[in-house]
Order: structure tokens, then C-alpha cells, then sequence
């Protein structure tokens, strides 16, 4: 465990130790700060903050690949993969450690919103329960995220490659699927069953309903669920990756 | 050798694909030894490093390393091995002091042993003035010391160094080789490199790759009496006033002298001589000089050095062209 800590605390230093984390930093406050004033911050209307966790993720699928890109793709292309594979730790605590990190350093990014609510309570009376389940709803889907990210830095020593397939991974879940759905459903009147079932399908991987859920105020375990199981799939296959290019 | 081997290699194979990197090869490490591991560049050292630090996994044959196999038993191995990978890749921004902390706290060490362990190895290391500093203001000498503090840092009994002194200026290969060679007794180091000067000052005991194969292996005088055995005899150089071409005759028709040619003649003339020269030989080449009347300046053996006895062996075309 100390040593997957370790391994946690080194990443979540290098992101602040390199200007990619106050980057990041400071462009997901900028558009929640747009979110916010465009959604939430509006005369006359009710102190709910939720809009601005409904639609986080449209800012998070353009900022979790930066932050996650660096994960493995750094350690292979500096050699230092070497010092780490020598070392007394198996697999599983360097995946763990990579994966902590980067969720610690999440965690501080998805905080800094916290600033919004508390300019909200100062002219309202927000319900801080939903605040809280929307923090719980931002957790969990960092946590599929920034696995999708982890798998793609481990697939490729080239940082920008993983930034950008995990960005085409997440554009996917967070708008693509979503949008198909809807337009299949718009557009077609959905007379064909097989066409319902992609809908459907598709409306399951995509991100937002899930995420809507939560910023309601409404913890359903299918939503845990689907953000658990994504999580636990990349994560999965991460370590399935760093195996085999042990055999290479 | 009767001291238990601390690093065993037997039939060791690694292909990529068709290519062999490593082929066959089985050597075997004596405790408290620092052993050369001595090829041309490509020869397959890398990857037989790799293969004997866990980082890669052997096509065939086994590995084991402190009595621990390097496939069934790899953490067991890690945890008693100190590895300094080519080129010493290091985390840039990060602080000497707190690199080795993170370090020894991923072999699971505890925090007062590791500041302990902190203090003796940047002195060990000759970096106790630059503990503060991040690493990427470190020159490249100093971040190969810190490589190697970094191997030290969990005192392991045994040290696989890549290549340490690559990069560094001369001062600080001295002060590298120094280091290394103190090392011996107190760890089992295996060093690899294609210098051979290296080997011969630091090394008890050599082991000669190339093309994935072991060529050779014994400590550095047996290499020399093997080159010496294997190669055209020795050679003397002498250097004679007098005149060239009556004592280049003269030396000709000596008994066991297979080749006599002047180097240089400008009034002190030298002259190379080949074939099986010993010390009767010499006593006879000195009297001989004194009873034609000439002076001898200079008379040393040129004889089989261990880099000869490399390029012979490593590269058999280029030996036989010379």
C-alpha cells in the first residue's frame, strides 16, 4: 500500500511540478465559470447548481486526456519504465499508483469549482445535499475517465497520441453517442426494433444521463454501476497492456 | 571458485522475432566479485541485463539472481538487486533528496532507515553538496551518480551497472571507477560495458559477447595469456642507435624471431620484432647490441593487450586484416 502511495503522491507532484496542471487547471475553471453564469448564475432564478454538474463533462472530456497523458507514455519514451519494472513492485501497485495520482490530482482539479457554490450560497440557499451528490457523480465518472486516459498513455510512448485517443474515446461517450440516439430517435420514429435497441444501447454509454442523475440529487446504482464497471474495464485492460509488453 | 555464484545464467535465449539477441549464453557471477561485462555495441549486454533485472522476461533458458529465479521469483529478485539502467533515466523535476526518498520508499524501506541510507550514499556517491538541487540542473556526471546512489540506496548484494560511465568526462570516469571497484567485497557487481580499459582496472573477472554469444570469459590475465596463445606471439619494441638495415638483419636471423621491421629510422632507429620472445631472448637481443658496437635507448614488450585479444575475438575479419 505505501508504495502505491508513493507512486500516487510522485504523479500528483509531477502535474504540479509541469505547467500541464495549472493548464488544465485554469481552463476547466474558465468554462465552468461560463457554465456557471450562463446556467446557474441567472436573476431571479433558483439557487440549483445543478446545470453546471450536468454538463461538467463536456469541459472534462477535453481536460482529463491532458492530464492522463503523461501517465505511461512519459515513463517509456525517458527509459525510466525500466527503473520502475526493476523495482520490488508488481504490476498491479504501479497501475494502482498511476491511477491514484491521477484521480488525486482530478479531485483537486473538479474542487476548485467549489468556488461557484460558494458564490452561490452567498446570494442563495443551494442544497448542499445535491452539491454533494454531484461531487459524488464528477468522482465516479473520473474515474472512467481517467482509466480510458491511463490505458491509452500505457498503449503508446507518444503523449500526444494518447491525448487524442482518449480524447476521441471520451468525445464519443460524453456527445457522439448521446447525439446519435437522439437523432435516431428524432428522426426515424423508431419503427425498426433493432434500431430501439442501439438507441438505447448508445443512450447507456453516453455519459450525461448518467451524470444528470446525480446532479439532481439522485444516487441509482445504475448510474454508480455503469461509471464502476467502465472504470474497472479500462483499468483491466491497462494491466493487461503493461503485461504483454513485458513479451515483446 | 568456491565462493557461491550470486548471478547464474544458464542457456539464456531472448529472440525478437527471428533476431537473436541473446543466444544460448550461461555464465555465472562468484560472490563479492565485479565482473566486466565486455561486448561491441548491439552484442546483446542490454538485453541480457534486462533479462537477469526482471525487465523482460528470457525466450528460453533461466536466470537466477541472489539464489532467486528471475521468472518464478522476480520480486524476490528485485528487492535484492541495485540497477542502474543506461543512460540513468531520472524524474527531471524532481529534487535529488526527494528522488531517493520516493525510490526507497517504492523497495518499501522505512523512513528512518531511508534517511540514513540517504546520507551514506550521497556521500558514498560524491553528492552530499547537491542533495537540494532538482535534477535537471545536475550534469550529466552527477545524474549518473545519483543513478548510482539510487542502486545503492537499499544496500543490495547485488549491483547491475549499464554502461556507468557513458557520458562522463574524464575526471569523472576516474572517480566512477574508483567508486565501482570499491565496491567489490561488500557487493556482487555486474558491470557492462564496451571499454576496456575499464574492465581491466576494475574488473576481477571478464565475460566477452558478441552477436549474442559469450566469446570468452576468465579474469583479465587469463584473457591475455589466451590472446597470446591464440594471436601471432608477442611483440617487442626496441629502440637502437645505429645503422637500420644491419640491425634489422642482425635481429632477423635470431633464433624465434619470426618478423623484424623498422618502425622509424632518423638516426635512433626502432625496430618491431614478432615471434616467441621471452626474457632469455631479451638478455641475448641486449648483448648482441652491446657486441656490434650500437646503443639500446628502449627495449619493452608491446605483447598481447587485452584489447587485441577483444578485436580478435569480437570481430575475426578485421583481426585477420591487420
Amino acid at each position: 500500500m505505501s508504495t502505491t502511495l508513493a507512486l500516487a503522491k510522485r504523479e500528483i507532484a509531477g502535474l504540479f511540478y509541469s505547467p500541464i496542471g495549472y493548464i488544465v487547471l485554469a481552463i476547466y475553471l474558465l468554462f465552468v465559470g461560463l457554465l456557471f453564469s450562463l446556467l446557474v448564475m441567472q436573476p431571479g432564478a433558483v439557487a440549483d447548481p445543478g446545470p453546471m454538474f450536468q454538463w461538467n463533462h463536456l469541459i472534462l472530456i477535453f481536460v482529463v486526456p491532458f492530464m492522463t497523458m503523461s501517465l505511461f507514455s512519459e515513463e517509456y519514451r525517458s527509459g525510466r519504465i525500466e527503473t520502475l519494472r526493476t523495482s520490488p513492485i508488481t504490476d498491479f501497485q504501479l497501475l494502482m499508483g498511476k491511477f491514484l495520482g491521477a484521480m488525486g490530482f482530478y479531485c483537486v482539479v473538479i474542487a476548485s469549482s467549489l468556488i461557484f457554490i460558494l458564490i452561490l450560497s452567498l446570494f442563495g440557499r443551494p442544497d448542499y445535499m445535491t452539491v454533494l451528490t454531484s461531487y459524488l457523480g464528477l468522482l465516479l465518472m473520473g474515474m472512467l475517465m481517467v482509466s480510458i486516459g491511463l490505458f491509452f498513455s500505457a498503449c503508446t510512448q507518444h503523449q500526444i497520441l494518447a491525448a487524442m485517443s482518449s480524447c476521441v474515446t471520451l468525445v464519443a461517450l460524453g456527445i457522439l453517442f448521446q447525439a446519435i440516439s437522439y437523432f435516431l430517435g428524432a428522426a426515424l420514429g423508431v419503427s425498426w426494433a433493432w434500431l430501439r435497441t442501439l438507441r438505447h444501447v448508445l443512450r447507456y454509454l453516453a455519459i450525461e444521463p448518467h451524470m444528470a442523475n446525480f446532479s439532481r440529487g439522485i444516487v441509482d446504482s445504475q448510474n454508480m454501476i455503469f461509471f464502476l464497471t467502465g472504470a474497472g474495464l479500462f483499468l483491466f485492460l491497462t494491466y493487461v497492456v503493461l503485461e504483454s509488453r513485458k513479451w515483446r | 571458485m568456491s565462493q557461491p555464484a550470486e548471478i547464474v545464467a544458464e542457456q539464456l535465449t531472448k529472440a525478437y522475432g527471428r533476431f537473436l539477441a541473446v543466444d544460448n549464453i550461461s555464465f555465472a557471477v562468484p560472490k563479492g566479485m565485479v565482473v566486466g561485462f565486455l561486448g561491441p555495441n548491439g552484442a546483446g549486454k542490454t538485453t541480457t541485463i534486462r533479462m537477469l533485472t526482471c525487465f523482460m522476461p528470457p525466450t528460453s533458458g533461466t536466470a537466477s539472481v541472489a539464489g532467486f529465479d528471475v521468472f518464478h521469483d522476480s520480486l524476490s529478485v528485485r528487492k535484492n538487486l541495485g540497477y542502474l539502467p543506461e543512460n540513468a533515466p531520472l524524474y527531471l523535476e524532481m529534487r535529488v533528496v526527494e528522488y531517493l526518498q520516493f525510490r526507497g520508499r517504492l523497495r518499501g524501506m522505512d523512513r528512518q532507515s531511508i534517511k540514513k541510507r540517504i546520507d551514506e550514499v550521497t556521500e558514498l556517491c560524491w553528492l552530499s553538496d547537491r542533495k537540494r538541487w532538482p535534477i535537471s540542473k545536475l550534469s550529466k556526471g552527477y545524474r549518473q551518480r545519483l543513478g548510482i546512489a539510487d542502486a545503492l540506496l537499499h544496500n543490495p548484494p547485488v549491483l547491475v551497472l549499464d554502461e556507468p560511465t557513458v557520458g562522463l568526462d574524464p575526471s569523472q570516469i576516474r572517480e566512477t571507477r574508483k567508486l565501482i571497484a570499491n565496491l567489490a567485497g561488500l557487493h556482487t557487481v555486474l558491470l557492462s560495458t564496451h571499454i576496456l580499459s575499464e574492465v581491466e582496472l576494475v574488473c576481477q573477472k571478464v565475460i566477452i559477447i558478441g552477436r549474442g554469444k559469450i566469446l570468452a570469459q576468465g579474469s583479465p590475465e587469463e584473457l591475455k595469456q589466451q590472446c597470446a596463445q591464440r594471436g601471432p606471439g608477442s611483440r617487442l619494441i626496441l629502440e637502437i642507435r645505429g645503422p637500420a638495415d644491419q640491425i634489422r638483419s642482425a635481429l632477423a636471423a635470431l633464433p624465434g624471431v619470426d618478423q623484424a621491421r623498422v618502425v622509424s629510422d632518423n638516426a635512433v632507429c626502432t625496430v618491431e620484432l614478432v615471434g616467441k620472445i621471452d626474457g632469455a631472448m631479451r638478455e641475448q637481443i641486449a648483448a648482441l647490441v652491446q657486441q656490434r658496437g650500437w646503443a639500446l635507448r628502449e627495449m619493452r614488450s608491446a605483447g598481447a593487450s587485452l584489447e587485441e585479444f577483444f578485436v580478435q575475438i569480437t570481430d575475426p575479419g578485421a583481426a585477420a586484416a591487420a
